[in-house]
């Protein structure tokens, strides 16, 4: 055995898993070689330094603080749609202003640009359904005396006796 | 109640823990946690990060004991899980230490040995410090690093770091032999400086 087989099998010799056969090989180079002697020497009792190293144990606490983190992670799987809105609050609070102008711009222009839109039809026109169709003009009931008739377009104008007999077969 | 602690093994107290019973995970904890702590403190060097290291390791003992089969020692099984998350907080830790090592210059490298390393019952029974010891782990490469832990400071069997590193034990010997050998070579460094 020369010094580049003992550097390979220096663990094995010194934790004792060499065959019989090996272990004789290394032996006899460590009593020829005194530099792989003092090797072995310097290895084990390195290894002895770094097995009477001071072991250090956990601070007084150390339950109760893991107990602590343990209850935290447990709140949190428990409640989780508490922890779902604090963690996406500014997302939601921005989806509930758009909403919240959606909504409004919505209500502005059904009132204000539709002035003559009703959001309730008249009982007359659902009546009317199973009369057959019906012209979208004759949800107005007072469209045939106000003054918004000269707006029409032609065609409402030329269908308007049709919605005024529809009336009044409903009214009958 | 200290006959109950001798009863049960390791892996009925994770048994009984599965069925709900959380004594037996705090018994669990008791046995551990210094165990856990040791090598983790070795590994990070950081008595703080470590600390933590092995709280997330009990922590996960906790929500994933559902997990362990009794296929392995639970032993094998936590200190896989400890390696693991050590593993990760070690390279975080370079990460950062990457960040704000160009703000340090060369008068800040502590490389002195303070005196009482060497106090004279030490120096009868050892011819390396603590200090020095430490700082050799430290320099090594990560896969020299956990096997030394593990089979020095820990002094497990090569079967079972084989087990928790998941490598066979040819692989195992031979990190372990290489290991020491850097480690060896190391510490002479340090001590002719």
């Amino acid at each position: 055995m020369d010094c580049y087989s003992f550097d390979k099998v220096l663990s094995d010799y010194i934790d004792s898993t060499l065959s019989v056969k090996q272990r004789q090989e290394a032996n006899e180079h460590i009593a020829a070689c005194p530099g792989c002697r003092e090797k072995l020497a310097d290895m084990v009792n390195m290894l002895n330094c770094i097995r009477s190293l001071p072991s250090c144990s956990a601070r007084p606490g150390f339950e109760a603080r893991l107990m602590a983190k343990i209850a935290r992670e447990k709140h949190k799987k428990e409640a989780p749609f508490a922890n779902m809105l604090r963690e996406y609050s500014r997302v939601i609070s921005v989806a509930a202003a758009v909403m919240l102008l959606f909504a409004t711009s919505l209500f502005i222009y059904t009132s204000v640009v539709l002035p003559g839109h009703s959001a309730t039809p008249p009982a007359a026109e659902i009546r009317s359904i199973d009369a057959g169709p019906v012209n979208p003009v004759a949800q107005r009931p007072d469209m045939s005396v106000s003054g918004t008739e000269k707006n029409l377009p032609d065609s409402s104008k030329a269908e308007r006796p049709n919605y005024n007999r529809r009336i009044m077969m409903v009214n009958e | 109640m200290n006959t109950e602690k001798i009863k049960y093994t390791d892996e009925e107290l994770v048994a009984r823990f599965q069925k709900g019973d959380e004594r037996a995970y705090i018994e669990l904890v008791k046995r551990y946690k210094d165990r856990l702590l040791n090598f983790v403190y070795r590994y990070l060097n950081s008595y703080e990060q470590a600390e933590d290291v092995v709280q997330d390791t009990l922590m996960k003992l906790y929500t994933s004991a559902h997990m362990y089969r009794e296929i392995a020692k639970f032993s094998t099984w936590i200190f896989t899980i400890a390696a693991n998350l050590a593993k990760s907080e070690l390279r975080r830790i370079k990460r950062r230490r990457v960040v704000s090592i160009h703000d340090l210059g060369y008068d800040d490298k502590e490389y002195e040995i303070p005196s009482e390393v060497y106090s004279p019952e030490k120096e009868t029974t050892s011819s390396y410090g603590e200090k020095q010891i430490q700082q050799a782990i430290d320099t090594l490469p990560d896969q020299f690093k956990t096997v030394i832990i593990l089979r020095e400071v820990q002094q497990l069997s090569y079967e079972e770091i084989s087990q928790i590193l998941g490598v066979s034990i040819g692989t195992v010997k031979s990190r372990i032999n290489r290991g020491r050998l850097r480690l060896q070579k190391l510490l002479k460094e340090l001590k002719e400086q």
